[in-house]
């Protein structure tokens, strides 16, 4: 299994903050160790390779985690904590399922 | 159905057609489908899928905080179709603890993230498990900054049963509020009274006012919190649309 993660910079050149927020998360809980690759998406350039993984997987997020298995089709994972869950067997609280949704989903049409 | 290239190719060849188009795929491709009613002007939802299907599911969120308004227009609503609309409401226990904690009004100080998680995102999460594809009245026009991209049709990854998919229909993505509102009248569907009086969008009672002439829809909404655009989104600013 082969595991890349997309990440975020703006056209301005500062970091995303979820994404920061996520890559941390991840090392405090020791789970960047599982990452293979990390890639870039810089929304100032359409042909950096982030930009153009999004374009080929349709994704519209960030960040996001490309899931490539032998054999299989590439799974894409663009909610944290389906990707820990699902990917990574690791634990995560409703809060915590919640409040990534928070950050995801506009409320004013429910 | 669930692969993203089914659903992006499906959602490509919808986007042109009209919101009952859209609604007929949807009611026709999935039997445990719901709508999602916010007892507001997406009740033209509920009008337009009656008129394809009468067996159809809807719910409402009842955060415990709507207007007196908005909950005896979910009752006409109910009235009015002779349909059953379940109202999701949130968890007793966390409700509880919240208010215990911080008072009944804490998002003034804090952000409304809080309370919306409790009161709407727990339920909504827990409604959805329930469903294969669920149908909202969102719509581009609603929130330019966040939601240019709408589509008609997508995979819900968020709100999705683990290992399995969860499709999401935005019918009214493409229209505009006179759209709905022209549809509104020309079809004689009931409406939630506080429009009347000058809301636009409607939700929770303290996180919701009226806006005035050439105020967006979105100043109505949670207005004491600084506007920011999501910056979740991937955005090119040189790709050409």
């Amino acid at each position: 299994m082969k595991i890349t993660m997309v990440k975020k910079i703006f056209a301005d050149g500062s970091p995303c903050k979820k994404c920061g927020e996520i890559e941390e998360k991840m090392r405090a809980a020791g789970q960047l160790e599982r990452i293979d690759r990390t890639v870039v998406a810089d929304e100032s350039n359409e042909q950096s390779e982030g930009m153009l993984l999004a374009t080929e997987h349709a994704v519209d997020r960030a960040p996001f985690f490309i899931v490539e298995r032998d054999g299989e089709s590439a799974q894409i994972y663009t909610v944290y904590f389906k990707f820990v869950k699902e990917v990574l067997d690791a634990e995560t609280s409703e809060e915590e399922e919640i409040a990534e949704i928070m950050n995801d989903v506009d409320l004013d049409f429910l | 159905m669930s692969s993203i290239t089914n659903i992006v190719d499906i959602d490509s060849e919808l986007a042109t057609q009209s919101p009952q188009e859209i609604l007929r795929y949807a009611l026709e491709n999935f039997d445990n489908i719901a709508i999602s009613f916010s007892g507001a002007e997406d009740v033209v939802l509920i009008d337009m899928a009656y008129k394809i299907r009468k067996d159809i599911q809807v719910f409402s969120l009842d955060t415990g905080r709507l207007h007196a308004q908005t909950y005896r227009f979910i009752e006409a609503v109910r009235n009015h179709y002779d349909i059953k609309i379940d109202l999701v409401m949130p968890e007793a226990a966390k409700v509880e603890k919240l208010v215990k904690e911080k008072g009944l009004f804490s998002f003034y100080q804090d952000d409304h993230k809080e309370c919306c998680g409790v009161r709407k995102i727990a339920p909504l999460r827990k409604q959805l498990l329930t469903v294969d594809a669920w149908i909202t009245g969102q719509r581009r026009d609603q929130s330019p900054g966040t939601r240019a991209e709408v589509p008609v049709m997508q995979d819900d990854k968020a709100f999705s049963r683990p290992d399995d998919s969860l499709t999401k229909f935005n019918p009214l993505a493409n229209w505009t509020s006179k759209q709905v509102w022209d549809y509104i009248r020309a079809n004689n569907v009931p409406y939630n009274e506080l429009h009347d009086q000058g809301f636009v969008s409607i939700g929770c009672e303290p996180c919701t006012r009226p806006t005035g002439p050439g105020q967006h829809e979105r100043e109505g909404r949670w207005w004491w919190e600084e506007a920011t655009l999501k910056e979740c989104g991937l955005h090119a600013v040189n790709i050409s649309k």
